[in-house]
C-alpha cells in the first residue's frame, strides 16, 4: 500500500512538472517586432502551415516563386504543410500554438483565438510589414478589411479575393414560373413554387456547416449591418433583438418551405455542387473560387447556357447596399514574430511582389488592384462578368459568422441552425439557446 | 517459487513495459485529472478554478447530459450487435460442417477495413439524394414510406451511427466466442442430449456456463470500446444534426480542440475514465455473481 502511495505521489509530481512546462510555453506578453531586422540573409528551409487545396492556385504559384527564390539563395526552401479541411486545420494550428511550435508562416482567420495570439506578440503586424515592403497601397481595401480584427488592426496577409454569389439555373426558374428574388424575404415563396414544380430549390453542403451559417449571416447583414455580428459575438447584441428574431424567422421559413435538398445536413461539398451542375437544383450559393467549374466549358453542356448568378438580395429596410455582400479574401497568412528574421522578410518581399501578377495569370482574382485577371480560353461569358463585378464591391463586408463567434458558440450555432432549418426547433427556442450560449462563452473568449 | 536469477530476469522483462504503460496511459490520466481543476485555452496562463468545471459539467451543461445519454444508447446498440450477433453467428458456425473458414473470413472482413472507408461506405448506404442502398432496398420491398435521410433525421441518426461500429466488430467477437464454443466438451453435450435436454437447455446449462469467462472478457472489451467510440460518429455526422449523435468522446474532442477549453475537456475525460471503470466493475460483479450462484 505504501509503495502504491509513493508511486502515485511521484506520478502526480511528474504530471505537475510537465503541466508547468506546458504552461510556461503558453502565456506570453505583447512585444514589438523589428519590422526591418538588421543582419545578413542566411538561407534556411522555412515552413508554411496552411489550409488551402494542395493543387490550388495559391500553392502552385507560391511553389514556383519559392523555387525561383531558392535559385538565388541556395539552402532556402519553403515547405508547404497543408490541411485543406478547415476544422481539422484549425485543430492542428491551435494545438501547435498551444505547444509554441508554430512555423514561420501560418494561416488563420481573424478569429478570437488569433487575436489572442496577436496580443501576445506571436504575429508580425501586417500593416507595418506591408507598408515597410512598399506594398500596402496596392492591396484592395476590401481584401485587407476582411483580415482585420474588430479594433482595425491587421495581422494577416490575404492571398485571394473572392465574391460569393447565388448561382441559379434560368431554365428551372422559368419552369417553376419564378423570377430571381428582389428581397431575401422572397426566397421562401420562391422555394415553395420550385418544390411544386418538382425541383430542389437550393443545393446546400450541410455537412461542412459553414455554408448554412452563411444564410444565418445574410438577413442580419441586410437589416442591421456588419456591426450586428460584432456586437452579437461579445454579447452586446442579442438574437432576441429585432434583427436576430427576423433572421431566425427567415431561416425557419427557409426550412418549412423546403428550400434545401432532403437530407442536406449529411450532404457533402461535391454532392451539393453536383446537384446544381447536373440541373437538379435551381440555386447554389458559392464563391468565385468555383469559377473554373461553373463558368468554363467544364460545366455540363446541358446546363451551361442556363447558368447565371445574382448577388445577395437586399431586404425592404436594408441598411447595406446591393453591392455589399460576402467578399472574403480567404484565410490569411500570419508571419510568426518569433522566427521573423532578415531571410523571412526578404523572401516575403520577393514573393509578395511577384505573387499578384502570377495569381492573376491563373484566372483568379488577386487581392491587389495592380494586375488584371487573365480570362481562361475555355471560359463562358459569366467568367468575365464575375471578374468585372470585383471592381464594384461596396465598402461593407458581410463577414462569415464562423470567423467571428467564439468557437464554442460557433459550434453550438452550427448545430442549432441545422435543427432550426430541419424544423426540429422553433425560432424562439433557437434564439434563447443561442443567446444563453453566447452569454456563457463570449466573456472568456473576448476578455 | 522461482529461483533468484529467474525472478530478476522476469523483473527485467516486466519493468520496461510497465514503465511504458505508466508514461503512455497512467501519466496522461493523472495529467487530465490535474488539468480538470484549471481553465486553460492553451496559449494564456492557466487559471485554477477548483471544482468549477465539475460543477458546470454536472449541473450546468445540457449538452453533456445529452451526449451521455447518447453514449449509453450507442453502447446498447453496439453491445446487442457485437455480442448478440457474435453469439448467434458463432453458435450457428459450430453446427456448420463445411465452409466455416469462408464464413469466418467474411464476418471478420469489416474489422480490417479502415474506419474512414467504413464511414464513406455508410454515408452512401444511408444517403437519400442521391438514393443510397438502404432507401433503394426499402423502395424495392414496398416500404417506400420508411425512406428517409437516415443521417439527418434526429430520430434515426443515433442508431445509424451505432450500427456501422456494431457491424464492424461482430466478426472479431464471433471468432473469440467461436473458439470458446469449440472447447466445450462434446461428451457433456451428448450426455445431456441423451438425457433429453433440448437445444436451448444444452446452450443455457452447458455451453454458456462453459464460455462464461470468455464471455466476461468479451463483454468488457466490447463495452469499453463502445464507451470510447469516436471515429465513425465523428466522421459520419460530427455529432449532428444538433446534438443527436453527439457522444461524450466527440463532445470532449470538440471542447478540447475546437473550443480550446482544455480544462473542461479534461474534466470530461476524467468522467469517461471513471465511467469505463464503473462499467467494467459492474460487468465483473454481475457476471461473476451469477457464476457463483
Amino acid at each position: 500500500m505504501k509503495k502504491t502511495l509513493r508511486t502515485t505521489a511521484i506520478a502526480a509530481v511528474v504530471a505537475l512538472a510537465l503541466a508547468g512546462c506546458s504552461n510556461g510555453s503558453g502565456g506570453g506578453t505583447s512585444q514589438t517586432t523589428d519590422i526591418d531586422p538588421s543582419g545578413a540573409i542566411v538561407p534556411r528551409p522555412i515552413s508554411w502551415l496552411l489550409s488551402r487545396p494542395a493543387d490550388g492556385g495559391v500553392i502552385t504559384v507560391m511553389k514556383q516563386i519559392a523555387d525561383e527564390y531558392a535559385k538565388d539563395h541556395p539552402g532556402f526552401a519553403l515547405n508547404f504543410i497543408t490541411t485543406p479541411d478547415r476544422p481539422s486545420y484549425i485543430q492542428k494550428y491551435e494545438t501547435l500554438a498551444a505547444a509554441n511550435k508554430l512555423p514561420e508562416l501560418f494561416d488563420t482567420d481573424a478569429t478570437p483565438f488569433a487575436q489572442k495570439l496577436a496580443k501576445q506578440g506571436t504575429m508580425v503586424d501586417a500593416t507595418k510589414l506591408l507598408t515597410s515592403l512598399g506594398l500596402y497601397d496596392s492591396y484592395r481595401p476590401a481584401a485587407l478589411n476582411y483580415q482585420r480584427f474588430d479594433d482595425g488592426s491587421l495581422y494577416m496577409i490575404p492571398f485571394e479575393f473572392q465574391l460569393e454569389f447565388i448561382w441559379y439555373n434560368k431554365a428551372l426558374l422559368q419552369k417553376a414560373g419564378v423570377a430571381i428574388p428582389k428581397s431575401l424575404d422572397d426566397i421562401p415563396a420562391m422555394c415553395t413554387a420550385l418544390r411544386n414544380a418538382g425541383i430542389t430549390p437550393i443545393a446546400l453542403d450541410g455537412q461542412d456547416q459553414w455554408p448554412l451559417e452563411r444564410y444565418a449571416a445574410y438577413h442580419p447583414f441586410r437589416t442591421a449591418g456588419p456591426t450586428y455580428v460584432q456586437n452579437l459575438k461579445k454579447g452586446d447584441a442579442k438574437l432576441s433583438d429585432p434583427a436576430g428574431l427576423a433572421a431566425a424567422d427567415w431561416l425557419s421559413k427557409l426550412g418549412s418551405s423546403k428550400c434545401f435538398e432532403d437530407g442536406f445536413s449529411s450532404t457533402g461539398y461535391s454532392d451539393a455542387q453536383n446537384l446544381f451542375t447536373s440541373g437538379k437544383a435551381a440555386m447554389y450559393n458559392i464563391g468565385t473560387w468555383e469559377l473554373s467549374s461553373l463558368a468554363t466549358d467544364k460545366l455540363d453542356p446541358a446546363v451551361r447556357s442556363d447558368v447565371d448568378y445574382f448577388t445577395l438580395p437586399t431586404t425592404a429596410n436594408s441598411v447595406t447596399d446591393a453591392n455589399e455582400y460576402v467578399s472574403p479574401s480567404g484565410i490569411g497568412m500570419a508571419v510568426n514574430a518569433k522566427t521573423y528574421d532578415p531571410l523571412v522578410r526578404d523572401f516575403l518581399k520577393f514573393a509578395l511582389t511577384k505573387y499578384p501578377s502570377a495569381i492573376a495569370a491563373t484566372g483568379a482574382l488577386s487581392p491587389t488592384t495592380n494586375v488584371t485577371t487573365t480570362i481562361p480560353a475555355n471560359a463562358t461569358p459569366l467568367y468575365q462578368k464575375a471578374v468585372d463585378q470585383s471592381n464594384d464591391v461596396g465598402s461593407k463586408i458581410a463577414m462569415p459568422w464562423d470567423t467571428q463567434l467564439d468557437p464554442t458558440s460557433n459550434t453550438r450555432l452550427q448545430q442549432e441552425l441545422t435543427l432550426l432549418v430541419q424544423g426540429n426547433t422553433d425560432p424562439s427556442e433557437f434564439v434563447s439557446t443561442m443567446d444563453s450560449t453566447i452569454a456563457q462563452n463570449a466573456p472568456a473568449a473576448f476578455k | 517459487m522461482l529461483p533468484n536469477r529467474s525472478r530478476l530476469s522476469v523483473l527485467i522483462f516486466l519493468v520496461p513495459p510497465l514503465l511504458l504503460y505508466g508514461v503512455a496511459v497512467l501519466l496522461p490520466i493523472v495529467q487530465s485529472l490535474f488539468l480538470s481543476f484549471f481553465s486553460w485555452d492553451g496559449i494564456s496562463d492557466m487559471e485554477f478554478v477548483g471544482l468549477t468545471n465539475y460543477i458546470h459539467m454536472f449541473t450546468g451543461d445540457t449538452v453533456f447530459w445529452h451526449a451521455f445519454s447518447n453514449s449509453l444508447g450507442y453502447l446498447v446498440i453496439c453491445l446487442v450487435l457485437q455480442l448478440g450477433g457474435a453469439l448467434i453467428v458463432a453458435s450457428l458456425l459450430t453446427s456448420l460442417r463445411r465452409g466455416r473458414n469462408i464464413v469466418k473470413t467474411l464476418y471478420l472482413l469489416p474489422a480490417v477495413i479502415s474506419t474512414v472507408a467504413i464511414a464513406f461506405l455508410f454515408q452512401r448506404i444511408y444517403s437519400i439524394d442521391p438514393v443510397g442502398l438502404l432507401n433503394q432496398i426499402l423502395g424495392w420491398v414496398g416500404l417506400g414510406n420508411l425512406e428517409r435521410a437516415w443521417l439527418s433525421d434526429i430520430n434515426s441518426v443515433l442508431a445509424a451511427v451505432s450500427i456501422p461500429e456494431g457491424w464492424r466488430f461482430t466478426g472479431l467477437y464471433m471468432l473469440i466466442i467461436f473458439a470458446a464454443l469449440l472447447s466445450v466438451p462434446q461428451e457433456l453435450e451428448e450426455a445431456a442430449r441423451l438425457d433429453g435436454a433440448s437445444r436451448w437447455q444444452v446452450f443455457t446449462k452447458i455451453r454458456f456456463p462453459h464460455i462464461r469467462p470468455v464471455w466476461i472478457t468479451t463483454t468488457i472489451m466490447a463495452t469499453t470500446y463502445a464507451l470510447r467510440g469516436f471515429d465513425i460518429p465523428y466522421l459520419l455526422t460530427n455529432g449532428g444534426p444538433g446534438q443527436s449523435s453527439e457522444l461524450l468522446t466527440t463532445y470532449m474532442y470538440k471542447t478540447a480542440f475546437t473550443s480550446t477549453n482544455y480544462g473542461y475537456a479534461s474534466t470530461m475525460s476524467v468522467f469517461i475514465v471513471v465511467e469505463c471503470l464503473v462499467a467494467v466493475g459492474l460487468i465483473i460483479f454481475t457476471l461473476r455473481r451469477k457464476d457463483e450462484a
